[in-house]
């Protein structure tokens, strides 16, 4: 207020005439914010170019990537991807949950175990393991079970064993296992011990313990990672066409191999996994919204509200993205 | 007697350092103990080998007519299973100085969470859950999130949260010291409503005044020992002891 009175009249503005004492009775606007529509023009130009060239670039093809996009065999692919994805996932998680318990259990043989466990296959490429298990036959043409130098119980051929997709069935929920078990390691000692004495005292059993206290505190620091890795995962199925599965990028391979179109049928690809993963993203979106109950987090804007503040050019209360 | 505690010869260390060197206490069912003592001088140590949260590395806790953690096999004590500890320790109770409530869960929901662990049905979970919210003077704040609660509020519904398995012993542990001093009176009110409810407890607190009007016995605890035992009056004005004359001069 002082400083108001203080300032001569020659450099007040016109916008602050109003008397000092309605002051308090002032509208308060934003802040004149020019800078964002330079970049927000910068941006629509740069994205205006992109548009151009993939519009007018004769050798995208765009008609053969129409043709292809809906082909039954990509539509097979695809299926085979979401589903083995899904598998992969869902085996890798109930292993790595598994594989978590035992690194923290007070056994330290199981700890080691363990530990063994995720040096060994965080060490090894995926494509390697991939192609182990595949090649499991040449290796182990027979598997049987028995007493070591002992009498044999059970005997298989391996060379019925695994096919193609079970072998990456194996080797990817193997991967997605030592991964997933230090996420959710990671996640559990993120919550707060006392959290876990209060449940003892009540006289919560162990595993009561882990899945109605633990595990749901876990989870906003779980889900972030495991987005992640489901992503990846989704985007790693296509190493399985190596060994000729017909996953979505294995049945582009085919075509291209047939008639050349190689970066039209990319393209086919591409939109794809795309697609999969914005609604992979969306999910994820959602479920830390979830999780994110009793903490003060909880009141974080819904995804169409988080969209809209990050329009730059319509001038409104932002609610602030992400944190 | 349900509630009774019977304490002997209970040793812990932690790292190789001794921590508490050998306390012999009984406390008799329905009282109230408050136990006094400085910084670092083992009180929740012993507290957390009453309920197991910190198993003794010699000496027993007896709970009622029950060894806790442990049962007798010949001359020896042998470790319960979890399951056995489980049981156990949802006849005693803990309250928490940081209250330790269950964060994604509201407060009713805190409280069911015991209840429904040892088998009560939902709908009358969730009634109990309401009761034991008016008892502490929070009627109507069900659904309320930890978050949205002031110290003493959490504190009280983590008492709530202690009362609702029924136990027959209730340990807390520096209840108020987290609190702002303007939130200390509420819960220590909801402290003195339990004194003659039948329920043993044993508190561990700085407020001299409040071990003056409820306890029927107060105890010092220097070093990991025992050093004073007795009436509110013969520890707290007449003391012998040269230790506990320091620490009750400095906390007056
Ligand atoms: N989990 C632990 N690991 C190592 N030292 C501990 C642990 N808990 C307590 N202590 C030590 O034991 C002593 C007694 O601690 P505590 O029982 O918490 O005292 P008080 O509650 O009287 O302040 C302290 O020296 C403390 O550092
Ligand atoms: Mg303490």
């Amino acid at each position: 207020m002082p400083l108001l009175t203080a300032a001569t009249p020659s450099v007040r503005r016109r916008e602050v005439a109003a008397p000092a004492d309605d002051l308090g009775q002032a509208a308060l606007v934003g802040r004149r914010r020019p800078l964002q529509w330079v970049v927000a023009i910068a941006g629509v130009v740069v994205l205006a170019m992109l548009v151009n060239t993939l519009l007018t670039n004769p050798r995208f093809e765009w008609q053969v990537v129409g043709d292809y996009l809906f082909s039954n065999a990509i539509l097979r692919g695809l299926v085979l991807t979401l589903w083995l994805t899904a598998a992969v996932m869902v085996s890798g998680y109930l292993l790595g949950i598994a594989v978590a318990a035992l690194r923290l259990s007070d056994n330290a043989v199981l700890r080691s175990v363990s530990f063994g466990f995720v040096w060994f296959v965080r060490s090894v490429p995926p494509l390697v393991q991939l192609l182990f298990w595949f090649e499991l036959a040449s290796l182990y043409p027979r598997l049987s079970l028995g007493i070591p130098f002992g009498p044999e119980f059970v005997s298989v051929q391996t060379a019925h064993l695994l096919s193609a997709v079970a072998a990456a069935y194996v080797a990817l929920t193997i991967d997605v296992a030592a991964f997933a078990s230090e996420i959710i390691r990671g996640g559990i000692l993120s919550v707060d011990r006392g959290q876990t004495e209060a449940a003892d005292s009540l006289g919560l059993s162990r595993a009561r313990t882990f899945r109605r206290v633990v595990l749901p505190q876990a989870m906003p620091a779980i889900i972030p990672a495991s987005g992640n890795l489901l992503i990846g995962m989704l985007k790693a199925t296509s190493l399985v066409s190596v060994i000729a599965v017909q996953d979505l990028l294995g049945a582009t391979e085919l075509i291209y191999n047939d008639n050349f179109k190689v970066i039209p049928l990319l393209i086919v690809a591409t939109l794809w996994y795309l697609l999969l993963t914005s609604l992979l993203s969306v999910l994820q979106f959602g479920l830390e919204r979830r999780f994110s109950r009793g903490t003060r987090r909880a009141d974080r804007p819904s995804l169409p509200a988080v969209w809209r503040s990050n329009l730059p050019v319509f001038p409104h209360r932002r609610p602030r993205a992400g944190r | 007697m349900a509630g009774s505690v019977r304490i002997r010869n209970l040793h812990k260390s932690f790292a190789g350092q001794e921590v508490l060197h050998g306390i012999d206490l009984d406390f008799a069912a329905g009282s109230v103990t408050v136990i006094l003592g400085p910084s670092g001088s083992g009180k929740s140590t012993l507290l957390r080998c009453i309920n197991h949260l910190e198993s003794p590395d010699a000496g027993y806790v007896e709970v009622g007519d029950e060894i806790v953690g442990y049962r007798r096999d010949g001359h020896r004590l042998r470790e319960r299973s979890p399951r056995e500890v489980a049981r156990q320790r949802s006849r005693i109770g803990m309250v928490f100085q940081q209250f330790n409530l269950f964060g994604h869960q509201t407060a009713a929901q805190n409280i069911m969470e015991g209840q429904l662990a040892s088998g009560v049905p939902s709908d009358q979970a969730r009634k109990r859950a309401s009761e034991l919210l008016a008892r502490v003077g929070l009627a109507g704040r069900e659904n309320a999130y930890p978050s949205a609660l002031s110290g003493g509020q959490q504190q009280r519904v983590a008492i709530a949260r202690a009362l609702a398995t029924d136990p027959d012993l209730i340990l807390f542990d520096e209840p108020t010291s987290a609190l702002d001093p303007e939130l200390v009176g509420e819960v220590l009110a909801v402290i003195r409503d339990l004194a003659d409810s039948g329920i043993t407890l044993v508190i561990v607190t700085h407020e001299i005044g409040f071990a003056r009007e409820v306890a029927d016995k107060v105890i010092f605890v220097d070093h990991g020992r025992v050093v004073e035992s007795g009436s509110p009056a013969a520890v707290l004005d007449h003391t012998e002891n040269d230790r506990a004359r320091t620490f009750l001069s400095a906390v007056l």
